[in-house]
């Protein structure tokens, strides 16, 4: 049996009415009529396609949705994550004006924590970390590893390790003073952690962290 | 502009840029396919948002040589589509199935139809300029192979040689991606 030529297929399949012979063909060939339907299909679909082909752009919108889901899938993904600015530069604002000016706080502890090191830093170091009812935090470290920029205390959500506060950096001293910014919840915000901070004008949390305890009250 | 090979390598190196780039490229068409079977904008938006967090977790998945990355993204937004109608039946306690408000009445467009489209838009775009705009004078104007050669002062032989490498190539992707995307396979959506 000879099939109809695939071109012709084409024409058919675009409309085209098929001569006598061929309808005879088409009727008693079910794989040239499997054919044409497929291709009928096609051109069908084609032909929608004028309805879809200048679809609109996606909305920014949409993808800083995207964009924020994804930062926080990955908070250790790159060495130098980007944390929460906002909340970084109000913490400091407040630190500026209150780090280092009370040297001895009567107001009572409500909650406490032993800094640990991690893998990556020698085991003879360490410290503590108390809340005042004032809002003070007290930070006293010991055998930190040196630094050639500055040691930063930060308050995380062990939930969401993307989510922080930064309180302030360390004196030289062994004691230093800092301020927890109002309304900062502890139970949320429980993890304090001391990291070492290179001078570089970059306010996010750098990845490395030395020093790590939870907060009990 | 990089080929879904390339898309697909910047991307499973970890590379945010590129599902940038599958968004400006497809968001679109994600966002258009969610809102035809949903209905509804905001839920649209939603699984629009889902299926590019879900292809950047999933990014090791996809392999440009089962398909487009168009039809992998769209088949991602077809199982959210799926869970979202699941969920809202659930919690609606919506008597109906979620099948049978995929499959809707004679007359109205299949899941299966607006991806196929899409994918079938998507292949058309990709051709060579005379073989797309030929093929487009057939699909939208309906003229005959000797109109669109006056039209387009193509030897008619021309014309007959780009419709039947372009219908060739629809086709083509129109198989693959269509079991890529999980529109043909194996009767899914009557199956959801
Ligand atoms: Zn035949």
């Amino acid at each position: 049996m000879q099939h109809l030529d695939p071109d012709r297929l084409v024409l058919l399949a675009l409309s085209e009415p098929p001569g006598p012979d061929e309808s005879d063909h088409l009727t008693t060939c079910a794989a040239c009529r499997h054919e044409l339907a497929d291709l009928r299909d096609v051109a069908g679909l084609g032909a929608e396609t004028q309805d879809v082909r200048d679809l609109p752009a996606p909305p920014e919108h949409i993808w800083r949705a995207i964009a924020a889901d994804i930062e926080q899938e990955q908070p250790a993904r790159r060495s130098r994550p980007r944390w929460l600015i906002p909340v970084l530069a109000a913490a400091v604002a407040i630190v500026a004006g209150v780090a280092g000016t009370v040297l001895v706080n009567r107001a009572p502890v409500t909650a406490r924590a032993t800094l640990a090191p991690l893998a990556t830093v020698p085991a003879g170091a360490g410290g503590s970390a108390r809340v005042h009812s004032d809002g003070r935090m007290q930070v006293d470290v010991r055998n930190l590893p040196l630094t050639t920029g500055f040691h930063e205390v930060w308050l995380i959500d062990p939930d969401d390790l993307t989510r922080m506060v930064a309180i302030g950096s360390l004196t030289g001293n062994r004691d230093s003073v800092l301020a927890v910014p109002p309304g900062t919840d502890l139970r949320r915000y429980r993890l304090v952690d001391v990291s070492d901070e290179p001078h570089d004008g970059d306010a996010t949390h750098s990845g490395r962290s030395l020093l790590r305890g939870t907060l009990t009250s | 502009m990089s080929s879904d090979d390339e898309l697909a390598e910047q991307l499973r190196d970890g590379d945010e840029k590129a599902l940038r780039t599958a968004y400006e490229r497809h968001g679109g068409a994600v966002l258009h396919l969610a809102q035809r079977l949903l209905g509804n904008r905001a839920d649209a938006e939603d699984v629009t948002q889902l299926t590019f967090v879900a292809a950047w977790k999933g990014r090791d998945g996809y392999d440009p040589g089962r398909g487009t990355m168009l039809s992998w993204l769209l088949g991602i937004a077809r199982r959210k589509v799926v869970d979202r109608l699941r969920s809202a039946a659930r919690d609606d306690r919506v008597a109906e199935s979620v099948r049978a408000q995929l499959a809707p009445p004679d007359g109205r467009e299949t899941p299966e139809r607006v991806v196929d489209r899409l994918l079938i838009a998507d292949e058309l775009s990709r051709l060579p300029e005379e073989q797309r705009r030929t093929l487009e004078l057939a699909f939208f104007d309906d003229l005959t192979h000797p109109q669109i050669a006056a039209v387009t002062g193509l030897p008619l032989g021309t014309v007959k040689s780009h419709i039947r490498r372009g219908m060739a190539n629809l086709r083509r992707r129109w198989e693959v991606d269509g079991a890529a995307s999980g529109s043909r396979s194996a009767g899914s959506t009557r199956a959801l």
